[in-house]
């Protein structure tokens, strides 16, 4: 929760995350987007079914995401600076380090998942009268500072003469043409062609891809969706989850698993690495998505916690039962070792 | 406020602010680019404006459109103190939705669409004379 209050108050200042503004009391309230936004409109279905922005959810995510400052702090490529030697005491180290995990948690925020937006098609007017005035359209955009991007005006009018609203590619076009952000070209770059995109999968540069795709697009445009899929679909098929493992896109990664049913993989990659809270906590969380599933009743009417669960998840749901039980019998011999000795 | 504007307007500059289009970037030939600006009515068309309240680019890009950019909040706040707005700026809120249809607008698509018409009845009776003639040659 530490991490989540930080964030809040330091969300402002963080640039690489895309900050697209819903409506103003919602800004209001909260800077913090991805917290807020989805609770505001989901209200009813919370009780239903949790969604990726509930504070439950995302504590489960961050948790598994991890937090390796080798991987976080990695050189990247940016401009060439001499480097800065300081001669610190331990306590003043400590403070370093302290400040640093402080500011990789800012750098794992993770990116909103949000539902596909639904196509505009609002006609404002239609005037017959003015029907062949001009072979081409014009496109009137309100450059009003002060507005969110989500409520400006943008509007078209067509050489048939009906005034209606534009659609979304245009909005998004338009608004990088009056109020353009760094990173974000005009017309989509080729890597997120479909062959591309297989050549950036064969070289594992996953990370970059949707780097990319988060500058580029809106998280609830159909393209954003589109390529996340695909991305986190190839991962699962070659089993690769470990590029994205101490990056912000794992809790994106996971939440798409678990809502797809197929977190097999992921939960025999983190045995073989050892990690077994983070199973347990992702075990945790698809009973939380998936509250009719067996394995979730059986763990709900066992009050099963630990390795317990796990056990069960792998009876009832998994499909590669056999490797998860050896894997957790390995683990209980060590720790039975461990503790005897 | 609007008093303040409004006498030195008249005092000093004898005149009274105006909307209009610009020429930007006069440098470039064949390649024209308008900003909309609210200036004194008796400046340079291209000279020293108050502010630039928007953008129009006449020629189509290639998803065939013109680019119009307006600043509808200082627009309204220079509609209050008594700027005038020209014919083409105009005709651009019109077409925008901001203002009522201006009228010439209307009369200008009529007239286009009397233009087609005639021509498209011009190329009707070429092509049926061409026709008639063509066995009359063979």
């Amino acid at each position: 929760m530490a991490a989540l209050s930080t964030a809040r108050c330091l969300f402002r200042s963080y640039s690489r995350v895309k900050n697209v503004q819903k409506s103003k009391q919602i800004l209001m309230k909260c800077s913090v987007r991805t917290f807020c936004s989805e609770t505001q409109d989901n209200a009813p279905t919370d009780n239903a079914k949790p969604s990726f922005s509930d504070p439950a959810v995302q504590d489960v995510l961050t948790r598994i995401t991890g937090l390796d400052l080798q991987k976080v702090f990695r050189p990247i490529k940016q401009e060439l600076k001499p480097p800065a030697y300081q001669l610190m005491t331990d306590k003043q180290l400590e403070e370093a380090v302290d400040l640093a995990t402080e500011q990789a948690k800012k750098l794992l925020q993770m990116p909103p998942v949000l539902p596909e937006r639904k196509p505009i098609n609002d006609v404002l007017c239609e005037d017959k009268m003015l029907d062949g005035m001009d072979t081409a359209k014009y496109v009137f955009t309100d450059i009003t500072y002060n507005i969110p991007h989500r409520e400006r005006f943008i509007v078209v009018r067509q050489p048939n003469g009906t005034l209606r609203k534009a659609s979304w590619e245009e909005r998004d076009r338009l608004i990088q043409v009056y109020f353009p952000k760094s990173g974000r070209k005009i017309t989509a770059p080729l890597i997120f062609e479909e062959k591309n995109l297989k050549l950036v999968y064969s070289q594992d540069r996953h990370e970059d891809v949707l780097d990319l795709c988060l500058v580029q697009f809106e998280p609830d445009s159909s393209e954003y969706i589109k390529v996340h899929a695909a991305t986190y679909e190839n991962l699962d098929k070659h089993g690769k989850y470990d590029l994205l493992r101490s990056t912000r896109h794992f809790g994106g990664l996971t939440w798409y698993l678990v809502n797809a049913r197929r977190v097999d993989g992921l939960i025999v990659d983190m045995l073989k690495r050892e990690l077994f809270q983070d199973a347990v906590s992702l075990v945790s969380l698809f009973h939380m998505v998936h509250p009719h599933s067996e394995s979730a009743q059986e763990a709900a009417s066992q009050q099963a916690t630990g390795i317990d669960l796990l056990k069960i998840y792998a009876q009832k749901e998994s499909q590669r039962s056999g490797y998860i039980e050896l894997a957790l019998q390995a683990y209980e011999q060590t720790a039975a070792e461990g503790s005897a000795a | 406020n609007l008093h303040l504007i409004l006498s030195s307007d008249e005092k000093y500059h004898g005149g009274y602010v105006v909307l209009r289009l610009a020429l930007a970037g006069h440098k470039q030939a064949n390649r024209p680019f308008y900003r909309i600006v609210a200036a004194y009515n008796k400046r340079a068309r291209d000279g020293k404006y108050i502010e630039q309240l928007g953008s129009y680019d006449p020629l189509p890009n290639i998803y065939n459109e013109k680019l119009v950019s307006f600043n509808f909040d200082r627009i309204k706040y220079w509609i209050g103190c008594g700027a005038h707005p020209s014919k083409p700026v105009a005709k651009l809120l019109g077409l925008a939705g901001f203002f009522p249809l201006h009228p010439m607008t209307i009369t200008e698509a009529e007239r286009r669409r009397a233009q087609t018409q005639r021509t498209e009845t011009a190329t009707g009776t070429e092509e049926t004379v061409e026709e008639g003639q063509k066995p009359v040659e063979v």
